[in-house]
């Protein structure tokens, strides 16, 4: 048993280690920078997603419209390109991807109804508005050789997105971790109620997670867009369990309360290994969904029995010995 | 009075009965009757084709498919198990199987084998759900993926065919001049129906969704009543899903996309709630009803059908939206 | 009245919902450096007044003075930022941040919003120690006793500097022991010069600790007089109205052979190797500190949690109880300590809750039979006088001893031999109280055997007939009814000679 939980604690890099080496081990020519970059290219895309969704989850909420999102501010930014050009489009997504945000921060925190039913119905809004603007058909930008900037790889290792990404994580590291606004975040998630009557704008924190969330799904949507010149109404419609699977894995929970920026760096990481490896082998699309709603349930299944039994042994009762203060009885 | 009535920060499924149930209660049931009523007028007047017994046998039609996905739906909503988001993976299971096992054993064993395995995979939602204790929506999202992607795997991502006309014919039939499959619907929801609000199973999956532990204390199954409303709407669409494959005679594997929400905006529409412990099946249908035939006026009107997903979308956030202002006003 | 020792005065008022006036014309004040209790029966208006005076509810009409100057407050912000702080009876804190976090939850202290992390430690500390807590302040909150966590909530309200501290009912989860403990701290932040707001319905603590009480009743303010020289029974009559002779009516009940009897059972985490056993007529008091174990071991008799070890008959035989319904079908019904969590559900109503447990002995081909709901419910609506005498109605519109009363009749439904009761009385009022007390009275003289769980031990010397003392997850043996005081069961209880 304390093994299980010594392991447990570390799970993040275990699950990532042994995600490296069996890709290794099966994988020729796997090792290598190439692979490396390649593979944080791909972890990019879902780790901005994640890290938006990192803080959701910690405050107890969810965004089940990220991928929807992601789609509709890329089609935004390479639409706008002939009238605005490259960089400002850009930023008209990634625009947009806020004030879905704030679309959907304003009808939680509004309405008072829980996010993953909400999102769930904004995910088809933002979509069908992907759709309607597109006639559901991809669009195209203007200038391919801004495209191809992109994806160069600098120092070897990084992209443009991918060192985002990582920058975009120690930026969320230090927040969570060394801010008062961070520590409420989980103040809100963990206890709502308890966070509201000390004073914490719960309310504010919550709408503005929302926003932090669209925001990134935006810029994911946009950069994702620019990498390929196109924009498209489908999109990243399978993307949200993939995200969800990459933050879990990281070891947030996902009630709300617990979370850390470095596990979901972790968890995105394993599920970018794990997409690269089974590229390389040319595993079908639909396959790679397999696996990730596998580990995704895999993971929660795994969470949740082992929380349990971790409740019902703090719950031991300490009694007179964790009470110090020595008073005769009132009898 | 109690000092609980008016605690507003406390508030729990139930709450929103507190006060003036019953007028809330007949408000929101005349409400829906009165919107019904008014998208009826509204197609017969703004279209010609609208108010005519074809069109209404079309609208039947369709609504059958979704509605026996809606009466699964319901007992997940009422046993407070959010929504069941892998019905498209479910409906691809019974369209697919239903029509590729065929040429092996015919046409009634493939249906039944196809529902069959709709209903292990709602099963599966439902131990997790019900027995590990994980969130309906993380785990129906998971269990979806993997069934869709194992159904594609299957048949590689193409589109299968039938082989049995008869049973096509079957299908699309008439009985008394009512679609076969509509009856099939409604025998579907008077079960559902009798299931929810008369039998002992109906009590439990209510008394469940209004407060597990105090169901759990009174000896109720909780975890076999929460699984049962999942391994309910797996069974629901696969039969759903075996009935689409048939009347289509082709069955691709996104042929179930956009059910699952079609089903949650009836339910969440017919006011059932969506923290659990308070709906009807009659009142899912009503939902049902009034989405479809506004769905089928903007088809007629020409609306396209990203504004008809808006416009879904639109209509399940007002209905959450009023599902917490009666919780609201209920508690104040 | 707005001399400078006064901290608080409310002068007229009144609080209206739609339908309701929960608070009518009520005056209300508090003097620096003491303690002012309040007391009523449930629904007198004690918590809605003090929500008024925690901002979260504004009153419909009335002055609200705070250390001598005219405020109005629209929220617990604005409460907060005049000095007034509370401490809920249900602990309200978050249990994944740290103990210091959780101290100053809402004011952490920081430059911008960089957080002071040591800064912070440090006051906790000290904050803490003042009150004579040992804890570790970067210990998760989660991890700790309820107890700790009690106080924990109470250093959060002493670190914010309070000018006044509304206590609700704080010692409902904190054993006798503790409860001393907590009036040190009490004295301590009086003698600071704090006023100090207790609600409380054990008078008893009242007595103890207040240097002034407030009765309400039905929403108004009955009467404010000093602890000298009022009595308990004089506090009671205030509340109800009238006098009650005798709070803890106890009718003699021929006592049988034993019907469910434990030996050294044990769950592996809660309690280990209990014994006794509880015979027909009978009522059997378990007692002892909170966390001793007592309605984990009340749990895992009803299945809700499972046996280790030992074992457990019943009328001779070994069911093998794996979940309630397993218990149930032996003969054992359970009415928990938590009604509101887990003893109804509130979208039911009356009828509903009442034949929950044994809806399929009423169900013929899986359908429930509609007059055989009814006359379930009809039958124990009038016997046990629950008003309104109405199945139909919604049972959370119900009081909570009514509410109380219909979770009893929903398992004598089910025709138990055993009927355990955990707290059975927490949180009901005076005469609802006594009803519910009555009803136990007649079910014992039925031959029914009852388990009781209780802290209050005042309850458990007026009623049981025998008492078996729980610590540390360790049970005594079965004390008799003549050989029973409040000290032998405080002895056994802290495993401390008792002054």
């Amino acid at each position: 048993m304390r093994y299980v939980s010594l392991a447990l604690q570390y799970r993040v890099p275990i699950i990532l280690g042994l995600t490296l080496i069996i890709s290794a081990m099966l994988v020729p020519g796997y090792v290598s920078a190439t692979t490396l970059s390649l593979g944080l290219d791909r972890a990019a895309t879902i780790g901005l997603i994640a890290i938006g969704l990192t803080v959701l989850l910690i405050a107890g909420q969810i965004d089940l419209s990220a991928g929807s999102v992601f789609a509709l501010a890329g089609i935004v930014s390479i639409m706008l390109q002939p009238q605005l050009g490259i960089l400002p489009a850009a930023a008209a997504g990634v625009v947009v991807g806020m004030v879905a945000g704030a679309i959907n921060g304003a009808l939680v925190v509004g309405l008072k109804v829980h996010s993953l039913v909400l999102t769930l119905a904004t995910m088809l809004i933002f979509r069908s508005i992907a759709h309607w603007i597109t006639d559901s058909q991809p669009v195209t930008g203007t200038d391919i050789m801004f495209s191809l900037a992109l994806a160069q790889i600098y120092l070897d290792v990084f992209t443009v997105r991918s060192a985002l990404f990582v920058a975009f994580i120690l930026l969320l590291h230090f927040w969570l971790t060394r801010t008062i606004p961070g520590r409420n975040v989980f103040a809100v998630g963990s206890n709502a109620v308890a966070a509201e009557e000390s004073g914490i704008a719960s309310g504010r924190i919550l709408f503005f997670g929302f926003v932090f969330a669209g925001t990134l799904a935006g810029l994911a949507g946009v950069l994702q867009s620019l990498v390929t010149n196109t924009g498209s109404p489908v999109f990243g419609s399978t993307l949200i369990v993939t995200v969800i699977a990459a933050v879990v894995v990281g070891g947030t929970r996902i009630e709300g309360g617990k979370g850390s920026a470095l596990g979901t760096l972790g968890g995105v990481l394993t599920i970018g290994a794990l997409t690269v490896a089974m590229e390389f082998q040319s595993v079908p699309a639909y396959v790679q969904q397999v696996v990730s709603g596998f580990i995704l349930i895999l993971l929660v299944v795994l969470d949740r029995t082992v929380s349990t039994r971790r409740k019902a042994t703090a719950s031991r009762p300490s009694l007179v010995q964790g009470n110090p203060i020595k008073q005769g009885g009132s009898a | 009075m109690t000092e609980g009535v008016v605690d507003i920060a406390r508030m729990k499924p139930g709450d929103r009965f507190t006060r003036g149930s019953k007028v809330v209660d007949a408000l929101s049931k005349a409400g829906l009757l009165i919107a019904i009523l008014a998208v009826i007028l509204y197609g017969s007047i703004a279209n010609a084709a609208f108010f005519s017994t074809g069109n209404f046998l079309n609208v039947l039609t369709s609504m059958s498919i979704v509605g026996i996905v809606v009466v699964g739906m319901t007992f997940v909503l009422v046993v407070g198990g959010l929504a069941d988001l892998s019905v498209p993976a479910t409906i691809a299971c019974g369209a697919i199987l239903s029509l590729g096992l065929q040429p092996m054993i015919g046409p009634v064993p493939s249906f039944m084998v196809a529902v069959a395995l709709a209903g292990a995979i709602g099963l599966l939602n439902g131990v997790l759900v019900g027995y590990f204790g994980v969130n309906p929506i993380i785990a129906t999202l998971g269990v979806g993926t993997i069934g869709l992607g194992i159904v594609q795997a299957a048949v590689g991502g193409v589109i299968v065919y039938g082989t049995n006309p008869a049973s096509a014919e079957l299908v699309k039939g008439r009985l008394f001049g009512i679609p076969v499959v509509a009856i099939i619907f409604a025998a579907i929801a008077i079960l559902g129906h009798i299931i929810l609000s008369r039998s002992f199973w109906g009590r439990w999956t209510l008394a469940t969704g209004g407060n597990y532990s105090a169901a759990e204390a009174s000896a109720v199954p909780v975890r076999a009543v929460k699984a049962g409303a999942f391994v309910i709407t797996g069974l629901a669409a696969g039969i759903s899903g075996g009935l689409l494959g048939l009347t289509l005679q082709s069955a691709r594997p996104l042929v179930g996309t956009g059910y699952e929400f079609s089903a949650i905006t009836a339910v969440v529409v017919g006011g059932v709630s969506i923290i659990g412990g308070f709906g009807s099946v009659p009142r899912a249908i009503a939902g049902l009803v009034f989405v479809q035939l506004l769905t089928n006026v903007m088809v007629l009107e020409g609306v396209r059908t990203p504004v008809q997903g808006f416009v879904l979308g639109a209509l399940i956030v007002c209905a959450v939206g009023m599902d917490a202002a009666l919780r609201k006003r209920g508690g104040a | 009245m707005t001399d400078a020792h006064c901290a608080l005065d409310m002068k007229g008022i009144t609080k209206t919902f739609p339908g309701v006036k929960a608070l009518s014309n009520v005056n209300f004040s508090v003097k620096f450096g003491s303690v002012h209790a309040v007391v009523g029966e449930n629904g007198a208006g004690k918590s809605t007044l003090m929500k008024v005076l925690n901002g979260s509810y504004p009153p419909t009409s009335g002055t609200i003075r705070v250390g001598g100057t005219e405020v109005r407050m629209r929220r617990p912000a604005d409460a907060q930022a005049l000095g007034v702080r509370m401490v809920h009876q249900e602990i309200n804190l978050v249990p994944d941040l740290s103990v210091a976090e959780n101290v100053y939850l809402g004011r952490m202290p920081g430059k911008w919003t960089l957080l002071r992390r040591r800064e912070m430690v440090a006051k906790a500390t000290a904050v803490l120690e003042e009150l004579g807590a040992a804890i570790n302040p970067r210990e998760r909150l989660g991890n700790l006793s309820i107890s700790q966590q009690q106080l924990v909530e109470i250093a959060k309200a002493y670190a914010a500097d309070p000018r006044i501290i509304v206590l609700d009912e704080p010692t409902s989860s904190l054993s006798e022991h503790e409860t001393a403990a907590l009036f040190s701290i009490l004295r301590k932040m009086r003698d600071d010069g704090i006023a100090i707001v207790y609600i409380s319905h054990r008078l008893k603590e009242v007595l103890q600790i207040a240097d002034e009480v407030t009765v309400l009743r039905d929403g108004s303010m009955i009467e404010t007089r000093p602890i000298e020289g009022i009595t308990a029974g004089e506090m009671i009559s205030l509340m109800v109205g009238r006098e009650v002779s005798n709070v803890f009516p106890k009718s003699p009940a021929a006592i049988g052979a034993p019907v469910l009897s434990v030996e050294n059972i044990s769950d592996g985490k809660h309690f280990r190797d209990v014994s006794f056993d509880v015979r027909a007529g009978e009522i059997l008091g378990l007692t002892g500190l909170v966390g001793a174990g007592r309605t984990e071991v009340a749990r895992a008799i009803f299945g809700l949690s499972q046996l280790t070890g030992g074992t457990l008959r019943l009328g001779g035989r070994e069911p093998g109880i794996r979940s309630p319904s397993d218990a149930v079908k032996a003969g054992i019904a359970y009415v928990p300590e938590d009604r509101k969590g887990d003893g109804i559900v509130p979208a039911m109503c009356v009828r509903e809750n009442i034949s929950l447990p044994i809806l399929r002995q009423l169900s013929k081909l899986g359908c429930v039979s509609h007059g055989a709901d009814r006359a379930l419910a009809g039958h124990y609506v009038s016997q046990f006088a629950i008003s309104p005498p109405d199945g139909e109605r919604r049972i959370n519109l119900l009081s909570g001893g009514n509410q109380q009363k219909a979770v009893i009749a929903k398992w004598l439904a089910a025709k138990p031999s055993v009927l355990i009761l955990d707290e059975p009385t927490r949180g009901v009022d005076v005469g609802a109280k006594a009803e519910i007390h009555n009803i136990i009275g007649q079910l014992v003289a039925e031959g029914m055997a009852v388990l009781m769980i209780s802290s209050e031990l005042p309850e458990v010397l007026g009623v049981c007939d025998r008492v078996v003392v729980m610590r540390d997850g360790h049970a005594s043996a079965p004390i008799d009814r003549k050989e029973l005081s409040e000290e032998r069961i405080m002895a056994l209880a802290t495993g401390e000679e008792v002054a």
